[in-house]
This record gives C-alpha cells, structure tokens and sequence, in this order.
C-alpha cells in the first residue's frame, strides 16, 4: 500500500496468459510495468490513458495508465494535473531508463482517453488525459509511432514490449461495471490526496 | 543581483515547471539535461543553488554531487534533490555524497519555493 494517495507503483498482477502462451502482467490505474522479457503487458481502459514505450534497438519496454487528477485549471503549467502527469510518465521512463533503454531510443504507442465516464463532472475527461499524453511525448521528443485514442468505447489494450505490437479490442459490450468502479475510485483517490511529494533537508 | 538556480534533470517538462516555478519568485534559471551537463554548466557559471534529478543519462545526480563536492567553489554550495526517488537507501546515499535535501516529485511549487528561499535567501 502506497503512502500518498497519487504514488505510481509498479503492477503486482502476474499471470500466464493460455491465449497468447506467454508470461503476462494486468496493470491497474495508477500502475506500471517494465520489462526486459518477451512478455505480454495488458490493460483495460475507460477515460484513463496507457503510454506503451520501448527502447525500439533492444525491446526494453513498458506501459502505464493513469489518469490527470483535476479538470478547472485550463492550461495552468503547474497544476496538479501537469505535476501529476508527467509524474506518473516520468515513474515509467525512469524505470525504462534503469532496465537498460536508451532515451534516444525510446518510441511511444498511446491508448485510451475514451469518453465513457458519463458521470464524471466534465465530459471532457478522457480527450484531456489524451491531449496531455501527447503533449508530454512531444515536449520529451519521444516519437509517437501509433495511436488509438478518446471515442466512445474502452479499450484492452494487449502489449508485447519486445517486439513493439499491440493489440487493441473495443469493448462494445461491456457486462459489468469494474472499469468504471475503478476508474472513479481511482480518480477520486488522486482528487483527495494533495499532489505532492516529501521534502526533507539534512 | 538575482541569484542564479542550475535545474539539472532529463525532462524537458520538468525543466519547465521548475523554471516557471523559480522565475515567478525572481530567480534566474540555468538548465541542464544531465548531470554530465549540470556539471559542465556549474564550472561555466557560478550559481548560488543546484537542484538535480536522480536517474539520468551519462550522469546521474548522486555521482555529479560527488564531483561537485570536489571542486572548490562547490563545496559549501546548497545542492537539493529533486526525484521520483523515495528510498530511505538512496536518500542516504545522497546525503552522504553531499546533497543539502531530497524532495520527492511531483513537487508541490510552494513547497519548493519556500525550501530554495530557506538555503539561498
């Protein structure tokens, strides 16, 4: 269990996935994984948005999925929802970056950002978890090589780092509502907890 | 005179959030994208305050302390970690090579402000 309430941490969910024969991991919102295995990463998203990304010369790679905290403060550079995002992009890089890719190496695939919180205050939601993704990869100069973003359905999103391929499934039909539950529970999470971290002097 | 912040850290996002953050205080802002960089900038140019990120390329923030703590003009110099980095291990290493404090990201911009005018004024 993490200290603060915003903390990224790195995805417990292991598995052996019988579809694909291969060694796999579920990543929740607020997690990530990072891999230097050949090994499936998979996610399922609503509003939330994964970044899958790879260091394309030696397959190092990993995905996140989360989502901006707040929604009213406009294009405010130090908001929560600025801070937050590029904390929860920098907890993936910076892994990628210990397991051995190379930043100039690195390439992205961007998932999610579906408009189907239909409670949520704003409506926008998923379209500004998908504007801040981009935005944050252009301004780290890590290319974006494929996109499937914001629409009206959520995603799974199958992820294989060694290689690069992803596959995607729209869910048209969905029969419960665990996404959603966790999305909000997720989001309202990140609204409580005051986005910042400890500060110490010696 | 303004005093003079080196922020050394691979993202260029971060970069910006802490210059916009230190600039609106009246700070003059000299950035680096490494700790190979932060070290080249702080020989170039004297500051009153470094404040690093851990893990970057070429150099990391811990190893460009050590070498910072070896110059003479950078061996009283307050020197703050900026970092995803949150380990009770790591926090002492850093301490042990140097570093003046540890704040872990996201950095709240008050927070920050109020840490930099405590070591520099």
């Amino acid at each position: 269990m993490s200290e603060h309430g915003f903390e990224e941490v790195l995805a417990p969910n292991q598995y052996y996935d019988r579809q694909f024969n291969v060694d796999a991991v579920k990543i929740l919102p607020g997690e990530y994984y990072v891999t230097r295995r050949d090994m499936l990463v998979v996610t399922v998203l609503g509003s939330c948005v994964a970044a899958c990304i790879r260091d394309r010369s030696n397959g190092i790679g990993g995905m996140n999925h989360f989502m901006l905290p707040d929604s009213g403060q406009g294009s405010d550079p130090l908001s929560n929802s600025a801070r937050y995002g590029s904390y929860a992009m920098e907890m993936l890089l910076n892994q990628l970056l210990k397991l051995g890719a190379k930043r100039q190496n690195l390439e992205a695939k961007v998932f999610g950002g579906g408009n189907v919180m239909k409670h949520f205050t704003v409506h926008n939601v998923g379209q500004r978890n998908s504007t801040f993704a981009l935005d944050y990869l252009k301004t780290e100069k890590i290319k974006v090589v494929a996109s499937d973003l914001e629409g009206i359905y959520p995603r799974k999103v199958y992820f294989f780092p060694k290689t690069g391929k992803v596959l995607i499934k729209r869910l048209r039909n969905i029969h419960n509502t665990t996404i959603y539950e966790r999305e909000s529970e997720y989001s309202s999470r990140l609204q409580q907890s005051p986005i910042a971290g400890d500060v110490e002097l010696f | 005179m303004a005093k003079i912040v080196l922020t050394v850290d691979d993202s260029a996002s971060i970069r910006q959030m802490v210059a916009f953050t230190l600039k609106s205080a009246g700070y003059e802002v000299v950035e680096a994208v490494d700790g190979a960089d932060g070290l080249q900038k702080a020989k170039a140019k004297a500051v009153n305050l470094i404040l690093s990120d851990q893990n970057m390329p070429k150099m990391d923030g811990i190893t460009m302390i050590k070498e910072l703590r070896a110059l003479p003009q950078y061996k009283t110099v307050p020197i703050l970690m900026l970092t995803t980095e949150s380990g009770e291990t790591m926090k002492s290493q850093g301490k042990a090579a140097g570093a003046t404090g540890w704040l872990v990201k996201p950095f709240d911009p008050q927070k920050l402000l109020e840490v930099v005018k405590k070591v520099i004024g």
